[in-house]
């Protein structure tokens, strides 16, 4: 469902050229629960960005349900984050002063289509990661890990393709991570592609497959179950 | 609908940053209240300038005797005009009528033991068409009177007043320079004259009454009011005139007019000059002051991007097009904008009603109001498509990442 095959992004800045990722090649299968192990400086905030459709490669292609992500316009990226996509990012990123049940809600805002029961299906997806009673709280009300449920339930609304999740448990204490972990193997059960992006090893042996990233290039695939 | 959602999201931003809305506001709100009550006032003293105009009548041209810059009326003891001058005046096309008078300012008039001064007019029955005022009781001034020098008067309500407080006048007798005047009507009330002083305080006798009699001025006329049929054609006339009163006075080129002439024209740049140099400074600064707000908006809208980066890195992880990151920041400003231009233009003519109570003429009409709405949207959209064009250009993977 996504492949890269040999992607290369490069920044350049004055005359200085940096070479980030320097040829990723790998393919994630539908239902699949895949974990990236990406060590800081290895490339893995880029290789993150182009995944999630935030940025273009240099080179290389990069197909999404067979579709050519390097040939689509801005609009077209955004279509695609918002119909296909679910982020899950470290710090959460939930908008400020906005209950729970809003944040879930976001991504619908931009979708072409407003489902009838948005409310009542936002309402089940706080529910279904254990926060019915906390529905109308606003982020400052909740905890780390509640908070990062609050997302997960956002990057849910859309039944994305794709939910990607970026260092999820970074910010959170031992228990609230395995908290979100196991919510996330839930998830996978319930037949969701799941892409995790971290540098914990622990936090990827929860998925099946590793893709071992160094220096900008795979290094190495580990299968575990 | 899509783009409600949006609006709603903007609307929420302005609920929720309160105070950075009460600024913005505030400084739309001083720059439209400005505006509006620069335009009220303007519209008002435009009216005041209509209404001195109808006063004066835009189809009359008056002929003054004596040349000079003076305004006002000249007086009897300098008048100059002829009777030919009278003929030939009526003889020009366009020309409708010509009313000849003999005016005196300021004569001492008695009634019993009451005094006071009065304008005295000499007239022929023709001036009731010329001002379009007639006696509201009583009778005016005949053909006959001025065939026999009649020793009558129409008197004026201020001058009424003054001699016979709410006693009927009419059937008395009233000394003008100690000449006997029997009072035989009361003359419709006027107000102010075309040069702002009290029309009603004013005694009119026959024309050859006060020539002969009253102002020792048998030959020369001292005034007359010229009514044409076109307004529009009110300065054309107003040449001739003065081309055929050069040539009758036998006028060098080298000489000036020893006549004046007064159009309606004339009376509203009379009235207009003193007023433009402080309007067109009253106009920039109305304009300027909405801009200014407009500033501040951007000012601070700018300032609201780049605090929401990460907002908007979110909003455009989640699925948010360019177009409708440009549209929640544009309509956030408009939300703004529209706020304080309602509320400005309640501040303004507020502020206006307050002025209008030192005396100052006003005028509320639509117009504050449409001007309101469109400096509101101008502002709104001028100076609010920068800051949100700078919050859509904005790197999505570079604004989530911002801290």
């Amino acid at each position: 469902m996504i492949e890269f095959n040999d992607i290369k992004k490069s920044f350049t800045s004055g005359a200085v050229r940096t070479d980030v990722l320097k040829g990723v090649t790998f393919k994630v299968n539908k239902g699949e629960f895949a974990a990236i192990m990406a060590p800081s400086g290895t490339g893995k905030t880029t290789l993150l960005n182009v995944l999630g459709c935030l940025m273009k490669a240099s080179s290389g292609s990069y197909l999404f349900e067979d579709q050519d992500i390097e040939t689509l316009n801005d609009d077209q990226l955004s279509g695609i984050r918002n119909k296909k996509i679910g982020f899950v990012f470290q710090t959460f990123n939930l908008l400020e002063r906005t209950s729970a049940l809003d944040n879930v809600l976001l991504p619908l805002v931009y979708s072409d289509v407003y489902p009838a029961d948005a409310t009542k299906k936002a309402s089940r997806l706080i529910e279904s990661v254990g926060l019915k009673d906390r529905i109308n709280y606003k982020p400052s009300e909740l905890s780390g890990g509640q908070q990062q449920r609050v997302a997960i339930a956002r990057a849910l609304i859309n039944d994305p393709a794709v939910i990607l999740a970026d260092e999820p448990t970074g910010n959170l204490d031992s228990n609230s991570a395995k908290e979100i972990m196991e919510i996330f193997k839930t998830l996978h059960k319930e037949g969701r592609t799941i892409i995790v992006v971290t540098h914990d090893i622990n936090v990827a042996r929860s998925a099946e497959r590793i893709v071992y990233l160094k220096d900008g290039k795979v290094e190495k695939e580990e299968v575990l179950k | 609908m899509k783009i409600m959602r949006i609006a709603s999201v903007s609307m929420n931003a302005v609920m929720k940053h309160k105070i950075r809305t009460f600024l913005i506001v505030l400084a739309i709100v001083v720059g439209i209240a400005t505006l509006t009550v620069i335009v009220a006032l303007t519209q008002g003293a435009n009216k005041k300038i209509m209404q001195q105009i109808n006063n004066f009548g835009p189809d009359a041209i008056m002929v003054h005797s004596g040349g000079g810059k003076m305004r006002g009326p000249a007086t009897a003891s300098e008048a100059d005009l002829t009777k030919k001058d009278m003929e030939d005046i009526r003889d020009i096309d366009g020309v409708k009528m010509v009313s000849p008078f003999q005016i005196s300012l300021d004569m001492p008039v008695k009634y019993g033991n009451k005094f006071t001064t009065s304008w005295v007019f000499g007239v022929e029955p023709s001036w009731q068409d010329a001002w379009k005022r007639g006696a509201s009781k009583g009778d005016f001034i005949s053909d006959s009177d001025n065939e026999q020098l009649s020793k009558v008067c129409v008197i004026g309500q201020t001058a009424a007043k003054e001699l016979f407080a709410d006693s009927n006048p009419i059937g008395e007798s009233i000394l003008v320079e100690n000449i006997s005047f029997k009072v035989i009507g009361i003359l419709e009330k006027r107000g102010q004259s075309p040069i702002g002083t009290d029309f009603d305080n004013l005694i009119l006798i026959p024309f050859t009454t006060a020539s002969r009699r009253l102002m020792n001025q048998p030959l020369y006329i001292t005034q007359a009011r010229v009514i044409i049929y076109n307004p529009a054609q009110s300065s054309v006339i107003a040449s001739r005139i003065k081309e055929t009163l050069r040539a009758n006075h036998h006028l060098a080129d080298t000489e000036e007019d020893d006549f004046r002439l007064t159009t309606a024209g004339e009376i509203k740049k009379m009235v207009k000059g003193t007023s433009q140099t402080l309007n067109v400074f009253l106009w920039m600064v109305g304009i300027i002051s909405p801009f200014v707000g407009g500033i501040v908006l951007m000012n601070i809208m700018l300032m609201a991007v780049s605090e929401r980066k990460r907002e908007i890195g979110l909003r455009r992880a989640v699925g948010a097009k360019k177009k409708h990151i440009v549209f929640q920041f544009l309509a956030e400003s408009l939300v703004l904008t529209f706020a304080g231009g309602a509320f400005g233009v309640i501040a303004g003519v507020i502020i206006a009603i307050l002025f209008s109570l030192t005396g100052k003429p006003i005028s509320i009409t639509w117009q504050p109001f449409a001007v309101a709405f469109i400096f509101s949207a101008v502002i709104g959209l001028f100076f609010g498509i920068y800051p949100a064009r700078k919050a859509a250009s904005l790197d999505p993977a570079g604004a989530l990442s911002q801290k």
